[in-house]
């Protein structure tokens, strides 16, 4: 809850586009490596990649720093909670990437002790495949991020799509009711 | 004992050595069966437990030596097939495990059997299930020595709408073949042709490469105009043992290995027989037969194999309906309709101007939701109103079913048909009404004597070589009075039935028949032999079992007796049972068709089974509930719907003819409900605990019902049609009917392959009836006393019964009891018609 | 003896004096050495470094050079996936549909590619050579629907000479000679066909007037 929350709505439209350029141009993820995808995550950030060309200058330690959770590896049943918490500690606007298979479905791991993906646990933004993916993955991924992140809304218009998203939910198909793939 | 009398006691073995293994088995025993029990397996493929040995693929070669008549041993010059030798004595064998003759001989078999065979694996049915393939990849070579071009055939072959062949693929095991000829007793396909050009086909003048003799008569009987004409046909798909036969529904559908299997039991009709559901992601793709050597040994019928996509059709009703302001059904939330069930059903039962209310389960039901809707009838809405008899049911079969089948166990089993000396079968057609119980039958041919008391001996029955005993329909009870009588030309179906072990089988349509069971009872007491009651529908003995009759409490006790209400209410904890007794189903419904009901609660019941005059008890209900799979007839009337699970997606039992329980599980997850939790929420909703929310509830409560055999209702004692009434038959034409095994039926829809192997229907009468009659033209018209007219094509049947017509009771273009109004045993008028 | 009483000897060997006294400041030397080279950084997504050839990327379904489908839906690639990330449902050709040479085709194929981990198994256990893998990487996106890519999605793009399935085999062939490489493009009976069925379909070759 920001001032952005109490500002009359005429005005959000262009302070829309301003703070979503800023946010979207420095987007610092908190470091969430689970498994060998992390390795592929901390290449990017090495200097052949070079995550601070597009504005992910430095991975933060603490959640209260970070806009992103880059959700790197399979998310054990037990590693759930504390996921969990960090993303509590991460203050808004923050949003989730689930870097490969793993996190992002649970992969190849069908099995009782992983989580089969972490939007079972935080709400995801973007889904990235891959085994692990490629560095150039991640940035493509990033770059998916900050458009989205561009287009937040604020006030008024975060509440209208707030009040969308609930209604598209409840009216979705039970995944009981799901058939083929998504089962 | 002496030591002699012990050794005379003892059954005679024989041992012989296989792989330097002693072995001892029973004399009779096939070489290959013998290695299996000390676990030696020798591959095959012609060979089939339940079949004939034929010796047909030669995969199973063993080297064999035989004791001579001086002691020495003389072995065989050429290996042998281990599938059709018996074990002999002395004898030595030596299977590829330890001979290098043997194993060379199984790899040589091995490459001639696939030298013609294509190597189409990937789009093959069977391939991932294949023991051609198993054994290929196990004992088979990597390369082919054969380079030449495969011999190949025109695929696929349809044999009928529902089973296609694959000749290339074939081995020529002959295992359909023989099924064929010795267990179905349809022999429409055989082995054809000569060496290379050896092929299985039907028969087909095409194929046959004899033009101008196609068969007439039985094979023509196939709607698909096919020859192929079998109930039992898919059991040959199953044990094809390359993928040769495919079904049509199945074919290219899935993958063996991408399927799960549930086991399951089937419930078309009331054999109980194992199956195997086999589906992907929430979708059945095939139902396979189970192996239970009890009771379906490994066959099923082809309705139970195929007709599964009833429940999956678009019509499936997945919310609660509620019946709108404007009389329109509209999805509703649970909660809404159970208010709006609960609110009705209160008005209609203790309203200003209640007359009753009245529950119709249907007759396919498990144990469980049987269960539940009488109790449901006699707690809450307090009536004895309840039948799950969706059918022509009258006091004295209840009276029949109280005093000799409900809470009597397992009585005759398929095991005692099978070994049965004599069966006399009244009132039953096994291939059309019984399934696999015909099979078993059929199994016993040759040393079994079957009596059928029909008006004509029909194809199934022929095939079990019976006799007939000629009976005008409606008159099975005077039939069976002469014979009990020992009058007339019929004595050695009396000297039979007094025989050790002899079965009277009396099915449902004796129900219509006005002393039938009375009749049925006294002989049986008369003769010693042994009653099996053996209904058309799944769940007909469960629900005598769990009392949801007007005239039973559960455990098979009168609803009369004031001693049995008290020891049921005790169990279920109220203060006492509806004391008025109940009315049948078709009471139930002549009643509310004439307004005198305030409302009913309905199952799975199919109006088109119904007389028109009761159907329309149905629509004119005040109050309608009904709790159904799928749209019907009785939900386009229903004020409140609620969606109910089949039997694929829920748990529960039931009770096959001869009392055995068979319990299933779930195969597919879904969120639908069985009956007995719908009805379990619905009284909760009306202030009432039904205590019936599980198959563990109803089990347990179940087994606290006291079971008193004095408390049973006498047994039936009703008078048949009196002098006049049979005289007066006997000059009008009377009326024969059943279901054909594959006809209309609700749980057949979805399934057009299944429905293309269903027999013409024709109607039936005798050359000198047609004579009589002075009928003319191909096309027999019959009429009830009604409107209503069906026009079938006549068959002229000799040694039918005189003054009477047969027809199928619900096929297409035939449905008596809708369209004429009528039952078996009714007097119509017929005339003949060109067109 | 104890092993707590062998003295310690370092296997590195040991510097002189100068290399004792540069000691302290040493690590700088990597510093100054990458200092004045060209930096290496990729500048993804402006420059598109190219994949080596054999990279494991997203999935392709190939056609035959008529336009048929190779894919006959055998489930065999959905059974060698380690992470069940494939779902096929096959069906019958029939002479109005005819979508793969032979009497089978996959009507259904889905790829979930929040499962597919790129191993190739599939690759390897398809019989018909219907499914390859490109090297096409670029995958994202918001909903787990949105990475199941359907038939449509998979299927290779019409080269020259091809024409949009469903239409009939060539004629006089069976699907062995499509599988020996006999077919080569798509004959005059088959755009004939394509023409009568359908008049509008864009893989349709231009009718040359005059």
């Amino acid at each position: 809850m920001g001032l952005e929350e109490s500002m009359p709505s005429f005005l959000t439209g262009t302070v829309e586009d301003v703070v979503g350029w800023a946010r979207g141009a420095s987007i610092w993820p908190v470091t969430f490596g689970l498994a060998c995808c992390s390795i592929e995550m901390m290449a990017t950030g090495g200097p052949r990649f070079d995550i601070a060309r597009i504005g992910s200058e430095v991975f933060r330690s603490s959640p209260r720093q970070a806009d992103l959770m880059i959700v790197a590896g399979r998310l054990s049943q037990k590693m759930a909670p504390v996921l969990r918490q960090v993303y509590d500690q991460m203050s808004e606007p923050k949003w989730v990437l689930a870097m490969g298979v793993c996190a992002s479905s649970g992969g190849m791991f069908n099995n009782y002790a992983i989580v089969q993906g972490v939007d079972h646990v935080v709400p995801v933004d973007i889904y990235l495949p891959g085994c692990p993916p490629r560095p150039e993955m991640l940035l493509g991924a990033l770059m998916a991020i900050k458009e989205h992140a561009k287009k937040t809304p604020l006030g008024a218009h975060r509440r209208e799509i707030a009040k969308a998203v609930e209604e598209a939910a409840l009216a979705a198909l039970p995944t009981s009711e799901m058939k083929g793939l998504l089962r | 004992m002496t030591v002699k009398q012990e050794w005379a006691m003892t059954p005679p073995t024989v041992t012989a050595i296989i792989d330097g293994i002693r072995v001892t088995v029973p004399p009779g025993t096939l070489i290959i069966r013998a290695a299996e029990s000390i676990g030696i397996e020798i591959p095959r493929f012609c060979d089939h437990p339940l079949l004939e040995p034929a010796g047909a693929c030669r995969q199973c070669l063993v080297e064999i030596a035989e004791p001579g008549p001086d002691g020495k041993l003389r072995p065989y010059l050429k290996p042998q097939t281990s599938c059709s030798m018996v074990l002999t004595e002395g004898m030595v064998v030596r299977t590829q495990v330890t001979s290098k003759v043997a194993e060379r001989a199984q790899r040589g078999i091995m490459e001639l059997l696939l030298i013609n065979h294509p190597l189409d694996c990937p789009v093959c049915d069977k391939g991932g299930e294949c023991p051609l393939q198993n054994q290929a990849m196990t004992t088979g070579q990597a390369d082919s020595r054969f380079t030449e071009a495969k011999r190949t055939f025109e695929k696929p072959l349809t044999l009928s709408t529902e089973i296609l062949l694959d000749r290339e693929r074939c081995i020529l095991c002959q295992r359909c073949t023989r099924f064929s000829d010795q267990i179905s007793g349809d022999p429409f396909i055989e082995l054809q042709e000569r060496g290379a050009r050896s092929q299985v086909g039907a028969f087909d003048p095409e194929v046959l490469d004899f033009d101008g003799y196609a068969p007439t008569g039985l094979a023509a009987e196939d709607e698909s105009g096919r020859p192929f004409s079998s109930y039992f046909s898919g059991n040959t798909i199953q044990i094809c043992p390359v993928g040769a036969l495919t079904s049509a529904g199945y074919r290219f559908r899935a993958r063996p290995f991408d399927l799960v299997a549930s086991p399951s039991i089937a419930g078309h009709d009331s054999s109980g027989s194992a199956i195997a559901i086999e589906h992907r992601r929430g979708k059945v793709l095939r139902v396979l037969a189970g192996n239970d050597p009890e009771v379906n040994e490994e066959w099923i019928t082809d309705k139970d194999r195929f007709a599964f996509p009833w429940s999956s059709l678009d019509d499936r009703i997945t919310r609660p309906l509620v019946r709108g302001e404007d009389g329109e059904l509209r999805e509703a939330t649970w909660p809404e309709a159970l208010a709006r069930a609960a609110d009705g059903l209160r008005e209609a039962v203790s309203g200003a101007r209640s007359k009753g209310v009245g529950v119709l389960p249907g007759g396919r039901v498990t144990l469980e939701d049987a269960y539940a809707y009488q109790k449901f009838a006699r707690v809450v809405l307090g009536t004895n109103d309840v039948d799950a008899r969706s059918r022509i049911a009258g006091d004295e079969e209840e009276a029949f079913l109280g005093s000799r089948v409900a809470g009597s166990g397992l009585g005759v089993t398929f095991a005692d048909l099978e070994a049965a000396p004599v069966v006399a079968l009244i009132g039953f057609e096994p291939e059309d009404e019984g399934g696999v119980v015909f099979l078993r039958l059929r199994k016993a041919r040759g040393r079994q004597k079957v009596f059928t008391f029909a008006p004509f001996v029909s194809r199934g029955n022929a095939k079990l070589d019976a006799t007939l005993v000629p009976t005008v329909p409606g008159l099975e009870g005077a039939a069976l009075d002469s014979i009990r009588r020992g009058s007339g030309t019929v004595g050695d179906v009396f000297d039979g039935l007094s025989q050790e072990g002899a079965v009277l089988v009396v099915g449902e349509r004796l129900a219509g028949v006005p002393g039938g069971f009375t009749a049925a009872v006294a002989l049986a007491d008369r003769t010693g032999a042994r009653l099996a009651w053996i209904p058309r529908r799944a769940g007909e003995r469960g629900a005598v079992e769990a009392g949801a009759l007007p005239g039973l409490l559960p455990g098979g006790s009168s609803a009369q007796s004031a001693e049995a209400r008290e020891g049921v209410a005790r169990v279920w904890g109220v203060s006492g049972l509806p004391l008025a007794p109940g009315r049948a189903a078709y009471d139930i419904l002549g009643l509310a068709s004439s307004g005198g009901l305030s409302g009913l609660v309905v199952g799975g019941l199919t109006l088109s089974d119904l007389p028109k005059t009761l159907a329309n008890g149905i629509a004119k209900a005040p109050f309608l509930v009904s709790l159904e799979v799928r749209l019907s007839d009785v939900t386009a009337h229903a004020d409140v719907v609620f969606p109910v699970a089949p039997s694929s997606e829920k748990a529960g039992t039931f009770v096959n003819w001869e009392g055995r329980l068979r319990p299933f599980t779930a195969a597919l997850q879904t969120s639908a409900l069985s009956d007995h939790r719908v009805l379990d929420m619905l009284a909760r909703e009306m202030g009432v605990t039904l205590g019936t929310p599980t198959v563990e509830a109803v089990t347990a409560e179940l087994a606290r019902i006291p079971i008193d055999d004095s408390l049973r209702p006498p047994p039936p004692s009703a008078s048949g049609p009196s002098a006049a009434e049979a005289a007066r038959r006997a000059k009008a034409t009377t009326l024969a009917t059943w279901h054909a095994l594959i006809d209309q039926g609700s749980l057949q829809d979805g399934e057009p392959f299944l429905a293309g192997t269903a027999r013409v229907p024709v109607a039936r009468m005798s050359p000198a009836t047609v004579a009589a009659l002075g009928i003319e033209g191909r096309v027999l018209k019959v009429s009830g006393p009604g409107r209503g007219t069906i026009s079938l094509p006549l068959a002229v049947t000799p040694g039918m019964v005189d003054g009477v017509v047969w027809l199928p009771m619900n096929s297409p273009g035939s449905t008596v009891a809708r369209t004429l109004g009528v039952a078996h045993g009714d007097t119509v008028s017929v005339k003949g018609s060109e067109s | 003896m104890t092993r707590a009483d062998v003295p310690f000897v370092s296997n590195l060997p040991r510097k002189g004096a100068a290399g004792r006294f540069f000691a302290p400041v040493a690590g700088f030397g990597v510093t100054m050495r990458n200092i004045f080279r060209r930096p290496k950084t990729e500048q993804y997504p402006r420059q598109k470094l190219p994949t080596e050839p054999r990279y494991h990327g997203r999935h392709q379904l190939n056609r035959h050079p008529d336009g048929l489908e190779k894919c006959i839906g055998c489930e065999l690639c959905a059974w060698a996936c380690p992470a069940d990330a494939i779902y096929v449902e096959a069906d019958s050709n029939t002479p109005e549909a005819q979508y793969s040479p032979g009497e089978r085709y996959g009507s259904v194929y889905q790829i979930n590619y929040l499962r597919c981990i790129f191993c190739g198994l599939c690759i390897e256990a398809c019989p018909t050579r219907a499914l390859t893998m490109t090297n096409d990487y670029e995958l994202q996106g918001p909903t787990r629907e949105g990475l199941i890519y359907e038939k449509q999605d998979l299927l290779a793009p019409l080269a020259p000479g091809m024409l949009l399935a469903p239409h009939p085999m060539v004629p006089g062939t069976t699907d062995a000679d499509y599988y020996r490489g006999d077919v080569t493009q798509a004959v005059r009976k088959q755009i004939d066909w394509v023409r009568e069925n359908r008049p509008d379909d864009p893989s349709l070759p231009e009718v040359h007037h005059g």
